[in-house]
């Protein structure tokens, strides 16, 4: 049969966002696929080459936009280490409730995106619906919907204001009793049993050589988390398990992992965690303060160096390798999201073998964030 | 096997990164080119599995270009930086994409943001810019808001509503 | 207004026939699911339970032939803008553009970025702009209203100054593309 190919994207419900796969099928088999980005490309990189260290934190939000605090958290990180502080215990645990919140919103929209690409419309108009009281949340702590410019070098833009502990521990309790609702709706549904297993399968023994890394690499049997091997903010002294194949408690394990299936119900289990996390940060948080005495924001003498920060996101491995020559902005800033790997080299390697129709849900099941590939 | 001991085993000289924040150590060291790529082997064969980026860096006063491989091991929670120094005017470098696939796309996005040649990556080209008529970006003396009022504010406007100001 | 022409001009009195067009067209307002920026982030909650745009007659349209309304969500890369010519000219007359976010207005945080443009309506017409970084719920759902207001008053002609000036345009957008045909 001859070959033809297919556009999905930049203009595609299947797309991830603003990124293109060049598709070439032979009947309903993917035979080749090749992912074109660049379309969101604003060069962060070199406009940071351009701005004071303080200024960099209200631009780099915009790297990964669903979940846009990993980037303030990494990068904070990544300076303090250059200015050797050490932050407040109170500004990590109130760095940890910015990222817990951040990882649930990030998972309830990747799972509410698979399942829109698997047909199923109700889950993202319920999902997305209770994304926006974590938004609330967020409009309450720090002022802004979508970015949130909160966590900076020396700790957190401000305290929590009064009565946000209980609110947000009512908005757990609302969360935690959709879950079943979420689990009727799709992870027991039968689209999803038929649909997920076994599709897009990421060979085992390659999943740590491509660079795969999150929930992603959990589905795959590793029990790597960036928040185990490589804690920071408030992880250590949080109790949490890392969900990953086969141990899926009360979800049949269906298919044989580095699937679909399981990256979806990684994704769904990592949500009963973080809620876990968010209720032990409410009993555990100390009084003190939010913030180190920092310096005149305009002349930041940051001393000269490498260093590297890394913190997991939803979507994987979020790095920012952060140099200065001991200027007053950074000399280079290079930005390591999980989607590169994971959007370009692992989705060119798995797509071949899929049908057509299985190909957007297996992006999705990627959560590929196109922002951060190009940035 | 430890950073350290692989590093005393190859003869290399590493310096320590300051870390506050994450908790494992990060190692940093110089090698020459031409012995990278069976140093990253050797690290690979030890545990080094995941290979987390390849940045670029444009040190202009020095008149280098710094590779810097980005290497970390889930057994030891040990990252290991391995830089390389190649001549700013006439960056060239082979490819080591056979070693970690996606080292593949780090080169072509090196490739078009800062100029530099390796040698057997066949699918080097346009990446992530369109239409690009300058020299590559993220070079130290490409001047961003020289390009951006050239080619973007000398733009006229269009007569209509959007001119009443 | 536009080139239908009145199918019983005994009957319908021109300027009525032209009042019946302008409300059915504002009423079925079908946007183009084109995440091209940023702002597509809060476009899921304007279109799921919470805000629910579909209440006043707005749902998202895979393909561009069959929508009335551009949303340029956020700053436009010029990888992007070349997709969005041609999507905009894809698309049937009449068809409205709402730009979104500071980005498309001035340049907004990426003022001194090489690769994203700063003014929108240099390229296409724009019938209307949401400030913010990044609007909210609320401002999308006052914009689409605003636009249907406009609509009704024959104010939102962005598509007719696009035919008119259709040379400037197209010249403007050859600055910044070095080829067309790809």
């Amino acid at each position: 049969m001859k070959e033809f190919e297919i556009f999905v994207g930049p203009q595609h419900v299947g797309a991830t966002g603003n990124m293109m796969y060049h598709v070439w099928v032979d009947g309903d088999t993917v035979v080749k696929a090749e992912t074109h980005v660049g379309y969101l490309h604003r060069a962060f990189e070199k406009l940071m080459e351009r701005r004071s260290w303080l200024m960099n934190v209200a631009l780099i939000p915009r790297i990964c936009v669903p979940e846009p605090d990993v980037n303030e958290a990494s990068y904070a990180m990544a300076v303090e280490s250059l200015m050797n502080w050490d932050i407040p215990e109170r500004a990590k645990y109130i760095r940890s409730i910015v990222l817990e919140l951040a990882r649930l919103s990030g998972h309830l929209l990747a799972i509410s995106g698979y399942a829109g690409a698997i047909g199923l419309y109700t889950v993202p108009q319920w999902l997305i619906g209770d994304r926006d009281y974590l938004l609330d949340l967020f409009e309450q702590l720090t002022g802004g919907r979508v970015y949130h410019i909160f966590i900076f070098p020396g700790g957190v833009r401000w305290d929590l204001p009064d009565g946000f502990l209980r609110k947000l521990g009512k908005v757990l309790d609302y969360l935690e009793s959709r879950l079943k609702l979420y689990d009727d709706l799709l992870f027991q549904n039968k689209v999803f049993f038929e649909r997920a297993p076994d599709v897009g399968v990421i060979p085992k023994d390659k999943a740590i050589e491509w660079g795969v890394t999150g929930p992603n690499l959990r589905a795959c049997g590793y029990a790597y988390d960036v928040r185990r091997v490589d804690p920071y903010a408030a992880y250590p002294d949080l109790d949490f398990e890392i969900p990953h194949y086969p141990k899926f408690g009360e979800f049949e394990v269906l298919g044989h992992g580095c699937d679909c299936y399981s990256r979806m119900v990684v994704r769904r289990l990592e949500i009963e965690q973080s809620i876990r996390i968010l209720r032990q940060i409410i009993k555990k948080i100390p009084d003190g303060p939010h913030t180190l005495k920092l310096p005149n924001p305009i002349a930041w003498k940051v001393p000269a160096g490498y260093a590297y920060a890394r913190v997991e996101s939803s979507k994987g491995e979020f790095g920012y390798l952060v140099i200065s020559d001991g200027g007053k902005v950074p000399y280079r800033v290079h930005v390591r999201g999980p989607s590169y790997t994971h959007g370009i080299n692992v989705m060119e390697k798995i797509a071949p073998g899929l049908n057509i129709a299985d190909f957007a849900p297996t992006a999705f099941s990627l959560d590929v964030c196109p922002p951060d590939i190009e940035r | 096997m430890k950073a350290i001991e692989i590093f005393k085993e190859l003869g290399i000289e590493y310096e320590e990164m300051k870390v506050k924040g994450n908790s494992t150590p990060r190692y940093r060291a110089k090698v020459e080119p031409d012995k990278l790529e069976e140093i990253i082997k050797k690290f690979k064969t030890q545990g080094f599995k995941h290979f987390v980026a390849l940045s670029c860096v444009d040190w202009i006063k020095e008149g280098n270009m710094e590779l810097i491989y980005h290497l970390f091991s889930y057994d030891t929670l040990e990252d290991v930086f391995l830089s390389i120094y190649l001549p700013r005017d006439e960056p060239k470098y082979k490819t080591l994409r056979h070693l970690f696939p996606q080292i593949e796309t780090y080169e072509r996005e090196v490739h078009e943001m800062f100029g530099v040649e390796f040698e057997g990556n066949d699918r080097l080209g346009e990446f992530i810019l369109e239409d690009w008529n300058d020299m590559p970006p993220m070079r130290k003396d490409f001047d961003t808001v020289k390009y951006v009022k050239e080619k973007y504010e000398s733009v006229p406007l269009v007569e209509g509503r959007g001119d009443k100001q | 207004m536009t080139d239908n022409p009145n199918p019983l001009p005994s009957i319908i009195p021109e300027k009525d026939w032209k009042k019946i067009q302008r409300m059915l067209s504002k009423r079925s307002l079908w946007m183009i699911h084109f995440c091209t920026g940023c702002g597509a982030m809060e476009m899921p909650p304007t279109m799921t339970s919470r805000y629910d745009m579909e209440r006043f007659g707005i749902i998202p349209m895979a393909t561009p032939r069959q929508a009335d309304l551009l949303l340029v969500t956020g700053y436009v890369a010029v990888k992007t803008l070349k997709r969005i010519v041609r999507v905009y000219e894809q698309m049937q007359d009449p068809k409205y553009v709402i730009s979104f976010g500071s980005c498309p207005i001035n340049g907004g945080l990426y003022w001194d970025s090489y690769n994203t443009i700063k003014r929108l309506d240099k390229y296409i017409p724009v019938d209307l702009y949401i400030a913010g970084c990044m609007p909210r719920p609320e401002a999308i759902m006052d914009a689409f209203l605003k636009l249907m207001k406009d609509i009704d008053e024959g104010r939102a002609d962005g598509w007719l100054r696009y035919r008119k000036y259709y040379d400037k345009y197209r010249a403007n957008q050859m600055r910044v593309f070095k080829r067309w045909d790809e």
